[in-house]
């Protein structure tokens, strides 16, 4: 194989699955391409990548900010109403001596989720109005270092699996934290399913490429 | 005539010089940010965000290897103590992960028995094994190795291996739920040395570099 430079490797994929090598050839607007020996998607085109990031990680940012502040389940167990909150689940452990536990599950459902939707406020911001090319860099290493250990899904399903333990014992009253947090899990699935980290580093290198071509002919 | 001939072939000579020649297996992707890059031996550096992806051919398992057998050790603990420590009317009783998925059995839970015991027994050793065998499958080339795919082994584990922090996100929610006069569920100290487990063992996941497994490609 020949390659003229090294920028000519952007135009190869390696699939992450089964690390197939592929050539990325022109793909329309909104359509994906797959890997021909797993099937997995190896990336999309979608021309207004950094609008559609943006709104949903803002949408994401805000249903997670609701699924901090209310209950999430109410229970009726002997006459007493109790409820909790994620901040108040690993609170109560630190409360209990468990600084461990609390601390990773802290970062795990709280902070990592919270950093990661951040990121890509920032990210699609700085895309959108093209400044920042070492930021943006920055904070895309950042994001694939974090990405791994964010699991919101992780909770919710264990809240139905604790639930579903206390049917019997107690009265169970769903609250809104619950479905806001339902949502922003799948806003969390849809965004890592269609924007793929390496769809925003390939944009980034257009916008960016763009830029610096056009600051020199000026 | 003959000079713009000889011209246009010494352009073409130059620019056959600049072209590089890759085969194909050298070719790796970088675990940060998923560029494609050429292997080039010792200290490769990635072209789009500088993470480093070889060290020394000679080094990168150890660390992979450090964490995993810190999962295993901490994995023993996590079976042995109390994860769930129930306290009603002034007696105090604990389960353990194995008690605790035979009681739900026993109560007819059986999609919950069967949940938990996926997440925290098969799961985590599953993952045990699948790391060792990574590991020494690198290492020492075993008998039928080129049959299975590792880098798809590898990626159901990565996949997988989150999932078994259900346990112990389960003990969370109960802890802060239940704190009654009465009756009042604390976690164990086997929620401690399980968590710990899980994390080394994603530890160990991530420091495993996948540029070692070539022979698929
Ligand atoms: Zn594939
Ligand atoms: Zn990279």
């Amino acid at each position: 194989m020949k390659l003229e430079n090294e920028d000519a490797l952007d135009d190869l994929v390696i699939c992450h699955k089964c690390h197939t090598l592929h050539k990325e050839i022109n793909i329309q607007d909104g359509s994906k391409a797959c890997c021909r020996e797993c099937g997995t998607v190896l990336y999309r085109y979608d021309s207004r990548l950094a609008e559609h990031g943006l709104a949903l990680s803002i949408a994401a940012l805000i249903f997670f900010a609701l699924a901090n502040f209310f209950p999430l389940v109410k229970i009726e167990i002997l006459g007493h109403e109790q409820f909790i909150t994620i901040p108040k689940t690993f609170v109560s452990l630190f409360d209990n001596g468990f600084y461990i536990v609390g601390l990773i599950c802290s970062f795990l459902i709280f902070i990592f989720p919270l950093m990661i939707f951040s990121i890509y406020v920032c990210l699609f911001c700085l895309l959108k109005l093209r400044i920042g090319e070492t930021l943006s860099k920055e904070l895309l290493i950042l994001l694939s270092h974090i990405m791994p250990w964010s699991m919101s899904d992780i909770f919710l399903i264990s809240i139905l699996v604790a639930l579903v333990k206390l049917i019997g014992y107690a009265q169970i009253h769903m609250g809104i934290a619950f479905w806001a947090l339902m949502v922003f899990v799948l806003l969390d699935l849809y965004m890592t399913r269609t924007m793929h980290i390496s769809e925003i580093w390939m944009l980034r290198k257009r916008i960016f490429l763009k830029k610096n071509r056009k600051e020199k002919s000026a | 005539m003959d000079v713009e001939k000889k011209n246009l072939f010494k352009k073409e000579q130059e620019r056959e010089v600049c072209m590089i020649e890759v085969k194909e297996d050298e070719l790796i992707r970088c675990p940060v940010c998923e560029a494609v890059n050429i292997d080039k031996g010792k200290e490769n550096k990635c072209r789009r965000c500088g993470s480093a992806i070889y060290k020394h051919r000679t080094f990168q398992t150890e660390k992979s290897w450090a964490y995993l057998i810190t999962a295993i050790i901490a994995y023993i603990p996590a079976n042995l103590y109390p994860m769930l420590i129930t306290k009603q009317f002034g007696t105090t009783e604990g389960s353990t992960i194995l008690g605790g998925v035979l009681m739900l059995w026993e109560h007819g839970s059986y999609p919950i028995a069967a949940i938990i015991f996926f997440a925290s027994i098969v799961i985590p050793v599953l993952k045990f094994l699948v790391l060792f065998y990574l590991l020494i499958s690198v290492k020492y080339p075993l008998g039928k190795d080129r049959k299975v795919n590792k880098h798809k082994l590898y990626y159901l584990t990565e996949v997988i291996g989150p999932w078994s922090m259900i346990d112990v996100f389960v003990v969370a929610i109960l802890a802060a739920l239940i704190h009654l006069a009465n009756i009042e569920i604390v976690a164990g100290t086997a929620a401690t040395a399980f968590a710990l487990s899980v994390f080394f063992t994603l530890l160990a996941a991530h420091a495993f570099d996948t540029r070692l497994i070539k022979e698929n490609r």
